[in-house]
């Protein structure tokens, strides 16, 4: 319906569009309850003026109508907190979902229930404002004041997305029995049964009408950038006040029906397309569009649950045509000098790495990997007592091949990040952002639950397959970008949100399947065998002395484009060859081990902040931290909550993007204060 | 070029994916009751809760349980010793706990298939499928009971305990005839998701064959879902019009669905042909099936429905 919107109003008249809006949604209004409700556009009129009389007219007054106002509401103020997110940044692929702020609202929801589920109840939005808030300042943090208008800003944004992400996965792991209610409700399900949650929206979304009414000005300034902004007066006390707005809305949303994506960033964007240029009609006609996007997915969420007999959740539909949109969005948007735009690295150390050094990590390996498989807890008898021996031979068949995995999926995560910060020239670039590990899961996931397969039987060859499809994909969309790096992480991004909807839609089914698809998402070195611990070792050791062999390249391309292909460097195939590369090596820890976040991205930088800058020292060092990390990891899921286990790949996550977050704070405190 | 690559490796993953998978389709615990090999082992571990319960019913107490305390929590009947250890997650098991437990025996479900050489080199294992698609899972429970009896060597219980099971459901059904069960409308058993959505239970669902065992008329439609559920709105449940509906405890947010019009509106609600029945365990064995039975005789028993016959009784 928004197509054929887009397609008619250019041709028309200025004065037409609104008129032809209303229609719309109007006509999009009636399918939508017709859809839901089942009456006929005709009698719904009727319906509407009467009191119910039977369950058809309840089902119209409680189910259909609050269903279909509230896609309205959230869309309308979706749509709105993506347009002044939008406007303030200047950047076009911003919105409430790629800067990380439904996910940290999902988070504080998931800590509200499992913490304090009365105050959930009573106040479902503060916990939602708390997170999205958090996540905000993450992101901002993250990419720092020059990085607001280019592609830093995303990146920090998916990575504060996986972080949040993956705590609250986490959470939900932990207790799974508070967390089950939850699952429906993360998928973003619109369905409603009473006026309640319509009538707890509607006030919340006053901020709306002031947004409307104040923002257009300190808008219109703010594009003649910020100091210049400043000086016509606009403070910044209100600039930060707008922000909190954007925030407020999306985070009521998010309390009120879940986790709905790509409505914030699609609607400012067909507004803009649509023609609305000043400040007040983007604000306007993103809202408008908003709702209209909204309840358009809903009614295909509506016509498939019906034709499908299962229900599907509003929140997959909006993610299923929004990914495509995201990737549509970003090739229009990106330009290659924004592309470009970006610091050579976030953290910046002053020491050197010498050769006493080298002694001294190569032995703490050693030394973490002997206590890995040498100290343990054993249960004695309704006590625990920890045992510090060789393991018999028994233990010790066990142990190994996790170990082993442990180690060599940390060192070729990190060579894996090492290539492509240097490849794509960002330090925010990492294997997870590029949507490998999330092909992979989403070849699985979907064996799991359309072919009926049982999840985890002929696992890795599955990811391996759904890795390099996603490969081809990457390489046939950046083909024309010459292998782009914007162009490539913004496809990661937008294939990680589709899996993440899929996610939410397996466990919304609410099997005993869902525990098994979230375990295998955590990451988790259980069910490694020795053969493939073996192989993946073998693998990993090729692809790093492949990676090892093209160093000359690596500190070619470190000298920029110009230089590289001066000296005669074909820069194409060249990153072809490293995009293939940094593909292998993720698949193949992904497919044995399942997704780890932040490990790629947190070896290399660790790597430069000790001293090794050139591309041989970064990379040995970065895998022998990786290794390292992802050890200690796997040795402290094995004993922290003994006997049950934490999977490695999600306390991974969580360690290295804590500490991520934790670096870059100090850096940029100790740079003088901030900003 | 990558198109062949794809290819290759798709065609990998069939042959090292499924064909395991065929052969896996004999089932094992018929074979191992048929040729019990030496003493039947005393240590066992049950990964799976419907193996924890069919080891408690036959007199045995397992050595360790998957998830013991959810267990306890969540299936509740029959009672697990307190003494009784966890053995770690039911997805996730502690190998190295089981391997320093020295066990005889490891009872394992599919969902550990993939686990199993691992497991084989602490114990023995025993997979037991408990829930095969298109099979009545009420008469495999049975059957399973009696067979892991004979593999553990203890056939007389399970056959008394069958025995004690046959008679407590006639008992139910006497009480339930009395009432005049047999011109009741269908039974409907379903769960809360959240207040919008439910699961509705098919014939293929425990306790849809509790209720059939108990002599009422039940769903004929099976469910899409191995598990034997379907997700619906809660408007869908108009569908139910003429029947009694059931539904599982627990549910939080019941205040909140239940006084809302719509639910009011709905007619099995309207009539009083719908009651709460009490929690039990809807994915066991022999034995959780007469529980969940004689939950679901209560809650019915207390519908005005059945006191509308009582006299014909007192």
């Amino acid at each position: 319906m928004s197509a054929v919107i887009t397609l008619l109003l250019p041709a028309t008249g200025r004065g037409w569009r609104y008129p032809l809006a209303l229609c719309g949604l109007l006509g999009l209004l009636s399918l939508h309850l017709w859809l839901d409700g089942g009456l006929p556009p005709a009698a719904q009129w009727a319906q509407l003026w009467q009191a119910p009389v039977d369950f058809n007219g309840l089902q119209f007054h409680y189910a259909a109508l609050p269903r279909a106002a509230m896609a309205l509401l959230v869309g309308a103020a979706l749509g709105l907190s993506g347009s002044v997110l939008q406007q303030l940044t200047g950047n076009r692929l911003v919105s409430p979902m790629t800067l990380g702020l439904s996910a940290g609202a999902w988070l504080g929801v998931v800590l509200a229930s499992i913490c304090l589920p009365g105050v959930l109840a009573l106040h479902p939005a503060w916990p939602a404002l708390g997170g999205a808030m958090l996540a905000l300042g993450l992101v901002l943090l993250l990419a720092g004041p020059q990085g607001l208008n280019g592609l830093p800003l995303v990146l920090g944004g998916m990575a504060v997305n996986l972080l949040l992400g993956a705590l609250a996965t986490a959470l939900v792991l932990l207790h799974d029995q508070y967390a089950r209610n939850l699952f429906v409700w993360g998928a973003g399900d619109l369905a409603q049964i009473d006026w309640q949650w319509t009538l707890w929206l509607l006030p919340r979304l006053s901020p709306a009408l002031l947004l409307l009414w104040l923002a257009p000005r300190p808008l219109s300034l703010l594009r003649l950038g910020l100091a210049a902004a400043r000086g016509r007066g606009v403070a910044v006390s209100s600039i930060l006040l707008l922000l909190l707005a954007a925030l407020w809305l999306s985070a009521v949303s998010v309390a009120a029906v879940g986790l709905i994506g790509f409505i914030g960033l699609v609607a400012p964007n067909l507004a803009s397309l649509l023609g609305a240029r000043q400040p007040r009609a983007q604000l306007a006609a993103s809202a408008v569009l908003g709702a209209l996007c909204l309840l358009g997915s809903d009614c295909l969420a509506l016509a498939f649950s019906q034709w499908a007999g299962d229900s599907l959740p509003s929140g997959a539909v909006t993610a299923l045509l929004g990914a495509p949109a995201l990737l549509w969005l970003a090739r229009r948007n990106l330009r290659p000098a924004q592309q470009a735009a970006a610091p050579s690295s976030v953290v910046a150390g002053q020491r050197r790495w010498g050769r006493g050094g080298w002694l001294l990590a190569v032995s703490l390996l050693v030394l973490l990997t002997l206590l890995s498989v040498c100290l343990s807890p054993m249960a004695d008898g309704g006590q625990l007592r920890w045992v510090l021996a060789w393991p018999e031979p028994l233990l010790w068949s066990l142990r190994w091949p996790r170990s082993l995995v442990a180690l060599s999926a940390g060192a070729g995560l990190a060579l894996a990040g090492v290539l492509l910060q240097r490849l794509l020239r960002n330090p925010l670039a990492s294997p997870d952002l590029l949507g490998l590990s999330a092909g992979g899961s989403l070849a699985l996931l979907l064996a799991s639950s359309w072919l009926g397969q049982p999840l985890l039987q002929g696992g890795p060859l599955l990811v391996l397959a759904g890795s390099l499809l996603v490969l081809g994909l990457l390489l046939w969309l950046g083909r024309r970008h010459g292998y782009a790096a914007g162009m490539m992480a913004l496809s990661g991004i937008a294939l990680a949100a589709l899996l993440d909807a899929l996610v939410q839609v397996v466990l919304a089914k609410g099997t005993a399947d869902s525990f098994a698809v979230l375990g295998w998402l955590a990451g988790s070195s259980y069910r490694v065998s020795g053969a493939q611990a073996l192989w993946l070792s073998l693998a990993v050791l090729v692809l790093g002395m492949t990676a090892l062999a093209a160093q000359r390249v690596l500190a070619l391309l470190a000298t920029g484009d110009g230089v590289a292909q001066g000296r005669g460097l074909m820069l194409e195939r060249v990153r072809l060859g490293l995009l293939l590369l940094v593909a292998l090596l993720t698949a193949v820890v992904t497919a044995v081990l399942g997704p780890v976040a932040f490990l790629g991205l947190l070896a290399p930088h660790i790597a430069a902040l000790l001293g090794a800058r050139r591309p041989v020292a970064q990379l040995l060092l970065a895998a022998l931290l990786g290794a390292a990390l992802l050890l200690l990891a796997d040795w402290l899921g094995r004993v922290l909550i003994y006997p049950r286990q934490l999977p490695l790949g999600m306390l991974a996550s969580v360690l290295c993007g804590g500490y991520f977050l934790l670096l870059l704070c100090w850096q940029r405190l100790r740079r003088g204060g901030g900003r | 070029m990558m198109l062949r690559i794809l290819l290759c490796c798709f065609a990998v993953w069939l042959t090292g994916g499924w064909l395991p998978a065929m052969a896996a389709g004999l089932d094992e615990l018929e074979q191992a009751s048929r040729q019990p090999a030496g003493p039947p082992p005393q240590r066992i571990v049950a990964l799976s809760w419907e193996a924890a319960e069919n080891l408690l019913e036959l007199g045995l107490t397992p050595l360790a349980v998957a998830d013991a305390d959810d267990y306890r929590q969540w299936v509740v009947r029959p009672r697990l010793p307190a003494q009784v250890p966890s053995a770690g997650s039911r997805l996730e098991p502690n190998l190295e706990l089981l391997a320093s437990l020295k066990p005889q025996l490891i009872i394992i479900s599919p969902t550990l298939l993939p686990m199993r050489a691992s497991l084989q080199r602490i114990a023995p294992v025993l997979n037991i499928d408990a829930y095969q698609p298109g099979q009545d899972h009420a008469q495999a429970a049975e059957r399973i009971l009696l067979q892991l009896g004979r593999v553990l060597g203890r056939q007389p219980q399970a056959q008394q305990r069958l025995q004690q099971l046959e008679q407590g459901f006639a008992s139910l059904r006497r009480q339930l005839q009395a009432h005049g069960a047999a011109a009741w409308p269908t039974v409907q058993v379903i769960r809360f998701a959240n207040p919008s959505m439910v699961y509705v239970y098919g014939s293929n669902a425990m306790p849809v064959l509790a209720l059939r065992r108990l002599g009422l008329r039940t769903t004929g439609q099976p469910a899409p879902s191995v598990w034997g559920v379907s997700q619906q709105r809660v408007g869908q449940l108009l569908a139910l019009r003429q029947d009694i509906v059931l539904y599982q405890q627990p549910f939080a947010a019941a205040p909140q669905l239940f006084a809302s019009p719509l639910w009011q509106g709905l007619p099995f609600v309207r009539q009083q042909r719908f009651a709460a029945v009490a929690p039990a365990w809807s994915y066991g064995g022999a034995a959780s099936l007469l529980y969940l039975a004689q939950g679901m005789t209560t809650a019915l028993l207390q519908l005005p429905i059945a006191a509308a016959s009582r006299p014909a009784l007192r």
